[in-house]
């Protein structure tokens, strides 16, 4: 045993650190079936102040730093980039500490999952507004706030979790422990706000990928939630893209403030029913794109007139309205009344036996994702080749396009784009060229949208490299971040790679 | 390096996991999914993510893809599992039976965990020490049960009952545990069929069912067991087996037509099975009560998860006087395992309580006096941890076999 790992099982003991190689394994991928990195150290740690003295030896020591809350990224972003150093993983820091339901703020460690934060909150008649991302069951909190994530219901209504966020303590990476917003007062005896006290220096770690401090513990903004709810869906007509778009304008310019509004692309409708997963569509007669609206209001009236004016947009965009029940292919209330929101993005994951998604996440305007899909169509058809040779080892087709859309805060909306593809072990064989393309057709894919003029909010290892390798940052913007980075991370120890600064 | 034969024919299950985590992690109130892995639960601030099977899954691509071996700490890992079954139903769910997620139709955990149990039993690695007795008990001549009990010992509750035939149509299959450990809920039984007038057989040449044997990995046991028991059955005149064992039911219902590649040449039935067709009849002469109990159910997993029987032993009792069923929070898929399966009681029996511990609890809230189920295992351990628990805790609840509930009323 090393003399690191001895100082390390000294501030946690011995039962928090690990570096089993199984354990390390276990912890070496996220959710993507090609981007690998085998840690050296697995620690749990329980506090600010044992991650505080893990980063002072990690800095005497060099060794770099991975905070992994769910490990839900998709594009490695809670694993180490290469193999080596330590993961931190957060799980074990996953209490509510308090809920101030005056002022209608939780704070919890930043390890728990939205899924357990809104389960205790639903005791009180709250949530989170933004339940966080669509793997919210078992992502964390931490991960949400250091991505902008959205995807996992009421993004229309709330938008991203960061918009929530009222106080961070951080761990800075060399072992200094702040707190931000109200709490940067050392007189105030709550969290209450997020600006003030100088600059909004929280929002330096909002959307961070985790490169500059490990968030320990949040305080978030929260939401009586309304007794009146309404969730309808509705079949596309011909150009639908454009039309979908149409709609969510057409809603932000009314300014209804609906809960979530998600438009499903006809590709998805129409494969997903051939492989049988979505029953309650396979009697549509045309297999066309859905979109769909949830709201919520605090009166019966208040509500009946909200879906007065979403039905009115809807009818004149020629939509068909599917009948009420989920059965009937009512999708809206399964995403809102069954917590679907936190399920979806699973069917579209395992489409075939080991297929698995090369995909980034972006937000961009509303009247910008039409051009976008119609260009990653374009896209596929120009790597046809190199798609065929997926083909010919694995029988299946790789699928380019988006995952689906969905309308967040402002006139946005969030893109899941990419393809899927499979892992380079296949039937038995482990086929080097199947990665050699999965790499090659991601970064070619993902420069393309880039080039659109996206915004990259989950970057994890793959897209925030990409970002700095292709030269899409202005310089100025892209050193300045690496000036902060130089500041708060001299020796480059957390999240070490990302945005790839010093060609680490 | 070992061959990894049975890992292989596994890949589409691994390479086809995400790596969402929901197998350790998920809650989602509405539709009542609280957790899902009760080993990672009772390991608690310890929980790396090697006792889940996202971390598992992660460790099995690893070793398909030649990066790291199999040896005797996976081993040490991989056999605190109870193969409940609870992290296939998360990936399975979408809670809704008009969205499908297409894992199900390649993703089991249970096979995937037993394939890799397989491997590391051919490779030398497994069984474990304790584990191994278990097996060469079982393989004993003198014995045929995971006990390490003289075989004719199994068979001694038969005395009290001379109406036990050696030939009939519906043939009772005892296993070990309940003669070994829980002959009181045998007797119970006895007590049940003789009240409503059935007749059954019963052979002293049966052995153990070999379900330890599967569970932990060893596949190679269970040929001779399987053929054996089979021709004794056979040579009664069955027409039915039943079990009162859910493990049995689960190892004579599922595993032996698989291992054998066809249908048995008779119907294999849960007790509850019996049971419900007794209550449905009229046959089971009940006294006449006053007032009402509150009764929970725990669904054990070798009946709920891996057999899909969930409602019948509801049906059984709704129909018993006198009692009021009041479910856990986490129930039927959702259910939370007791803790016993899987060689883990064996092997590790500190995690077994521990995991029971919570289940005890988790029944206590309801506010129920009894805490009911039809598993000599989950009976087993839930006694086990009820023994470790606090006074006031006990005066709560009770644990007793669904048998004994019936028998008690009669």
């Amino acid at each position: 045993m090393s003399e690191v790992y001895k100082k390390l099982e000294n501030i946690v003991k011995e039962k928090f650190i690990s570096n089993s190689i199984y354990v390390r394994h276990a912890y070496s991928r996220n959710v993507d079936p090609v981007l690998q990195g085998v840690p050296d150290i697995v620690i749990r740690p329980k506090d600010a102040q044992e991650i505080a003295e893990i980063l002072k030896i990690a800095n005497i020591e060099n060794i770099p730093v991975t905070p992994r809350g769910g490990g839900d990224c998709e594009f490695g972003g809670s694993k180490p980039i290469g193999d080596g150093g330590i993961v931190l993983d957060m799980k074990r820091m996953n209490e509510v500490i308090n809920l101030d339901q005056e002022n209608l703020i939780v704070t919890v460690e930043a390890g728990i999952s939205w899924g357990k934060l809104n389960e205790y909150l639903c005791h009180y008649g709250l949530y989170t507004g933004c339940m966080g991302p669509g793997s919210g069951m078992t992502a964390a909190i931490g991960g949400g706030i250091s991505h902008h994530s959205v995807g996992g219901g009421g993004c229309a209504k709330y938008g991203a979790c960061t918009n929530q966020l009222v106080s961070l303590e951080v761990v800075l990476p060399t072992g200094d422990i702040i707190e931000t917003g109200s709490q940067a007062n050392k007189y105030s005896k709550f969290p209450f706000n997020r600006f003030g006290n100088g600059p909004d220096l929280a929002g330096l770690f909002c959307g961070d990928n985790g490169i500059f401090g490990v968030k320990t513990k949040v305080s978030l903004q929260i939401f009586p939630r309304p007794p009146f709810a309404a969730y309808k869906t509705f079949q596309l007509p011909r150009k639908e893209r454009e039309v979908s778009a149409k709609i969510m304008t057409d809603i932000r310019q009314k300014g209804i403030d609906v809960y979530d509004v998600m438009y499903i692309m006809d590709l998805i409708v129409r494969i997903g029913c051939e492989q049988g997963m979505f029953p309650f569509w396979e009697n549509l007669k045309k297999k066309r794109g859905i979109i769909f609206y949830t709201i919520e209001a605090n009166s019966e009236k208040e509500l009946e007139e909200k879906i007065k004016q979403l039905d009115e947009i809807m009818l004149n965009n020629k939509t068909e309205k599917l009948d009420p029940e989920i059965s009937d292919g009512n999708m809206a209330k399964w995403h809102y009344t069954e917590q679907g929101h936190w399920q979806f993005y699973h069917n579209l994951w395992g489409m075939s036996p080991c297929m698995e998604p090369l995909t980034a996440e972006c937000f961009s305007s509303i009247n910008s994702y039409p051009p976008i899909l119609n260009d990653i169509d374009q896209w596929d058809m120009e790597h046809n080749e190199d798609m065929q040779k997926i083909l010919n080892i694995t029988k299946s087709r790789p699928i380019a396009g988006s995952g689906p859309i969905l309308l967040i805060d402002g006139n946005n909306v969030e893109i899941t784009c990419g393809f899927t593809s499979f892992g380079s072990y296949f039937d038995g064989e482990i086929h080097e060229i199947l990665k050699e393309l999965d790499l090659k057709l991601w970064k070619s894919l993902l420069e393309r949208v880039t080039k659109s003029g996206v915004q990259w909010y989950m970057m994890g290892d793959f897209m925030s490299r990409l970002m700095v390798d292709i030269g899409a940052y202005t310089p100025e913007y892209y050193n300045f971040m690496k000036s902060i980075k130089k500041v708060l991370d001299p020796k480059s120890i957390l999240s070490r790679g990302k945005f790839n600064f010093w060609g680490d | 390096m070992s061959e990894l034969k049975h890992l292989k024919n596994e890949w589409k299950a691994i390479f086809s996991c995400m790596g969402c985590g929901d197998c350790g992690y998920a809650i989602r109130p509405a539709v009542d999914r609280y957790l899902t892995c009760p080993v990672l639960e009772a390991k608690g601030e310890g929980g790396f993510e090697i006792y889940f099977a996202r971390g598992r899954m992660n460790v099995l691509k690893s070793i398909l893809e030649g990066q790291i071996p199999l040896s005797r700490e996976l081993a040490e890992f991989v056999y605190e599992c109870m193969e409940c079954g609870n992290c296939t139903e998360v990936c399975h769910m979408s809670q809704n039976e008009y969205i499908v997620l297409n894992t199900s139709k390649w993703i089991d955990h249970v096979k995937v965990w037993e394939a890799l149990r397989k491997d590391l039993i051919e490779a030398g690695f497994a069984p474990l020490d304790r584990h191994g007795k278990l097996i060469d008990y079982m393989n004993d001549e003198g014995m045929r049960n995971p006990y390490g009990e003289e075989e004719a010992k199994k068979f001694e509750w038969t005395t009290e009952f001379p109406e036990i035939k050696d030939k009939g149509d519906l043939v009772f299959f005892g296993g070990c545990t309940m003669p070994l450990r829980q002959v009181d809920a045998l007797k119970s039984m006895m007590k049940i069929l003789k009240a409503a007038g059935k007749v059954i057989a019963m052979s002293k040449n049966e052995w153990c069912c070999g379900s330890v044997a599967l569970r932990i990995g060893d596949e190679k046991a269970l040929t001779d067991i399987i053929r054996h028991n089979i021709e004794v059955f056979k040579n009664m005149g069955a027409k039915t087996v039943f079990t009162a064992c859910a493990g049995c039911y689960r190892t004579w219902k599922k595993d032996y037509p698989e291992l054998l590649g066809e249908e048995l040449p008779f119907e294999i039935k849960h007790i509850t099975e019996i049971l419900v067709e007794m209550l449905n009849n009229d046959e089971i002469p009940f006294k006449s009560v006053e007032g009402s109990e509150m009764i929970t159910w725990h669904d054990p997993c070798h009946l709920g998860r891996h057999m899909d029987l969930y409602e019948i032993p509801r049906e059984v009792l709704s129909k018993i006087p006198g009692i009021e069923l009041v479910e856990m929070k986490r129930n039927r898929k959702n259910a939370w395992c007791c803790g016993a399966g899987g060689g883990v009681k064996s092997q590790f029996p500190e995690l077994a309580l521990d995991i029971s511990k919570e289940r005890i609890q988790e029944a206590i809230d309801t506010g129920a006096n009894i805490l009911t189920t039809s598993c000599p295992f989950c009976i087993g351990n839930f006694r086990d941890a009820y023994k470790e628990m606090e006074t006031e805790v006990r005066e709560k609840i009770q644990v007793i076999d669904i048998i004994d509930l019936i028998a008690n009323k009669i």
